[in-house]
């Protein structure tokens, strides 16, 4: 889950980390009052969960009194794909040098990285690219914050002392300990800007939250989702869906199952509608909803299903599919391969339903057989 | 033979007195699998398939010499159980729950490295070494006693690999399941080093995933090998930048790393023999004995 700008700031400064002061609105009517409230010079900056929004335009200055022009345009802008909702008003910062300080997961080596480069407020991979001596990296062990002589001693190659190399060192201590605390995936602040009164302030914020933590982590608001409806759909279901661009939708419990049926598809000339993976719990429920969100998907003419039956009788998932089938005016072409716990009674009821079965084992059998049905059609 | 699940195994559940841990218990109770107790905390003492039940790992190793678990506890309990189980100094570990946050496995992966134990998962189907037995949730009868090891990222696409063997009378000699996840306990390379030097095992499938760099860093070793290698990566056709399912399997959206392309020109610099499609995958093994 990746929070928009203000939610991320948010978190920065219950944890110690300083950000400009600032107010969120939704509406061109509350520009007026929160931007005077900010300061006389204000950032409108648009909330939106992708990166280069300034470069799209998304971020103006302004003077207090001034604000409700620019609040007007920038909420009814969309950038790449995302209308927005919420514009950040801050005070604007005059900062005289830009960093770069990030903790990231790195599901590679499968450790948590903190990284910092003196060279801020431009794409750190470019910087990483370019000037591979201006990030500094440390790896750091799961079980423990590094101490904060070790955090210092990063931030000094940067070329930093004294009091500012302090303030840093704080800030970056802050940074890992909010990653750990709040199960983040990335906290990036890009810049780290530096002031002239020698205030330090996190100009941006780019803070990604595991899914898998959500159980054990609150936060308030509402939160950036999937922006499309299937997809969001597939998570209220249990099951993971990504939409795409063909007309035969695929269900297979199982992600690699499920992208070998789609690759299949892809050899035979096909296009896969769908990647939808039920997982391991098969019930009658899941497959009826599956079934039903894979038709939903405009143009799709036919669905593969590829399963194999693990804790609970597969026959269940089938009556599933049939319910679902028997609810259409105009069902799709059906073929399924099914093994495993009673899959002979799975057999029948897909028949039943006037699902192609094939009870081979590889799934270029069922693509064969879905490839048939469509040519004779 | 076969690897890591051997004669040896004497396996604990933990989370057995669960309504999945309880039945999944029973299936390799019935596979044949040496479970010799379950592990339970507030539990101790009761009674599941005849076998008794402790609160803690510990216990299970000083009463019953335990030296393996398989974990069904719910994502918000499995670090703790997987810790344990290491720290109680079992051999091997699996980890079947989905869903685990990733600080969480970068904790049981460190822990596993230290100490020397093989982790599987999470997220992993587990291991089956047929006619041994059976620690995880694969069906037993889809595979068959034989002498190819498997190693996979993809709990379902392993079973129709074994099946496609199964056809031509290749039996496996272990599957070992490592996990969907983005980080997982064991790397493709070091079981690909069990199989190498196991004499039960003649030759080794590895069926990977697009995401990650595993498949690449397994073909530094695979130069290296005696035994032929076949390798299958599913998601040649995913979109780039889109998670597919498993949290593991994206491709970077740079495009660079992680595609079925770079996995398989890597693979095959290493010398392994790669399928285009599972269907091939025994027809290369058969060819290549």
């Amino acid at each position: 889950m990746k929070l928009l700008e203000y939610q991320g700031k948010k978190l920065f400064e219950e944890n110690g980390i300083p950000v400009p002061g600032g107010r969120v609105i939704s509406g061109t009517d509350e520009a007026l009052e929160a931007a005077s409230s900010v300061g006389t010079e204000v950032a409108l900056k648009v909330q939106v969960p992708v990166g280069g929004r300034g470069k799209a335009g998304g971020i103006k200055l302004a003077a207090a009194d001034k604000v409700m022009e620019e609040a007007e345009k920038l909420l009814a802008m969309e950038i790449k794909g995302f209308s927005v909702d919420k514009l950040l008003i801050e005070e604007k910062i005059e900062a005289e040098q830009e960093l770069y300080l990030g903790v990231v997961v790195d599901t590679d080596s499968g450790n948590v990285i903190l990284l910092f480069s003196p060279t801020g407020g431009v794409d750190i991979e470019q910087v990483a690219a370019e000037s591979p001596d201006q990030v500094f990296r440390l790896t750091v062990d799961p079980f423990a914050i590094p101490p904060r002589y070790r955090l210092r001693y990063l931030i000094r190659q940067g070329g930093f002392q004294g009091k500012i190399l302090e303030k840093l060192t704080g800030i970056a201590e802050n940074l890992l300990q909010l990653a750990f605390k709040r199960d983040l995936l990335i906290a990036e602040i890009n810049p780290l800007m530096i002031l002239a009164d020698g205030r330090v302030l996190a100009g941006d914020a780019k803070v990604e939250v595991d899914d898998n933590a959500l159980f054990r982590q609150q936060f308030e608001g509402k939160f950036w989702e999937e922006q499309d409806e299937l997809e969001k759909e597939a998570r209220e279901i249990g099951v993971t869906y990504v939409k795409l661009d063909g007309n035969i939708g695929v269900i297979a419990s199982g992600a690699g199952l499920a992208m070998t049926t789609m690759d299949l598809l892809e050899e035979a000339g096909y296009r896969p509608a769908n990647f939808l993976e039920t997982g391991g719990g098969i019930t009658e429920d899941l497959l009826y909803h599956s079934f039903k969100l894979v038709c939903k998907n405009k143009g799709v003419h036919s669905v593969i299903i590829n399963l194999y039956g693990g804790v609970n009788p597969i026959e269940k998932g089938a009556k599933g599919v049939v319910r679902a089938m028997g609810e259409m005016t105009d069902p799709p072409v059906v073929v399924a391969k099914a093994l495993g716990n009673k899959q002979e009674e799975c057999w029948e009821v897909f028949k039943s339903g006037g699902v192609a079965v094939v009870t081979e084992v590889g799934t270029e059998a069922a693509v064969k057989e879905l490839l048939d049905l469509l040519d004779k059609k | 033979m076969g690897i890591l699940l051997d004669e040896n195994t004497a396996a604990i559940v933990q989370g057995m007195t669960g309504r999945i841990g309880s039945i999944q218990a029973k299936w390799m109770l019935e596979y044949g699998t040496n479970i010799v107790a379950g592990v339970t905390p507030g539990k101790g003492g009761e009674e599941v398939h005849g076998l008794p039940v402790y609160d803690d790992v510990y216990k299970a190793v000083e009463e019953k010499g335990a030296n393996a678990s398989v974990i069904f506890v719910p994502a918000a309990f499995i670090r703790e159980a997987v810790l344990e189980a290491i720290d109680a100094g079992l051999k091997l570990v699996v980890a079947v729950t989905e869903h685990v946050p990733v600080h969480d496995v970068l904790k049981m992966k460190t822990a596993a490295e230290q100490k020397g134990t093989w982790l599987l998962g999470p997220n992993t189907p587990g291991v089956i070494t047929p006619g041994v037995g059976k620690l995880g949730i694969m069906p037993g009868n889809m595979f068959t006693k034989g002498r190819i090891g498997i190693i996979s990222r993809s709990g379902t696409l392993s079973y129709e690999v074994a099946g496609l063997l199964n056809e031509i009378g290749l039996g496996q000699s272990t599957l070992a399941g490592v996990g969907g996840d983005p980080v997982v306990g064991t790397r493709m390379i070091n079981l690909l080093k069990e199989f190498e030097a196991d004499p039960g095992t003649d030759a080794v499938i590895i069926v990977g995933e697009i995401g990650g760099s595993s498949e690449e860093e397994a073909a530094g070793f695979i130069k290296t090998m005696n035994k032929p290698v076949v390798a299958y990566i599913a998601g040649r056709t995913a979109p780039s930048g889109r998670r597919m399912g498993h949290a593991g399997a994206i491709i970077s959206k740079d495009g660079q790393v992680g595609t079925v392309q770079s996995k398989e020109e890597a693979l095959k610099e290493a010398g392994a023999l790669l399928a285009e499609k599972p269907a091939d995958v025994p027809g290369l093994i058969k060819k290549h004995l």
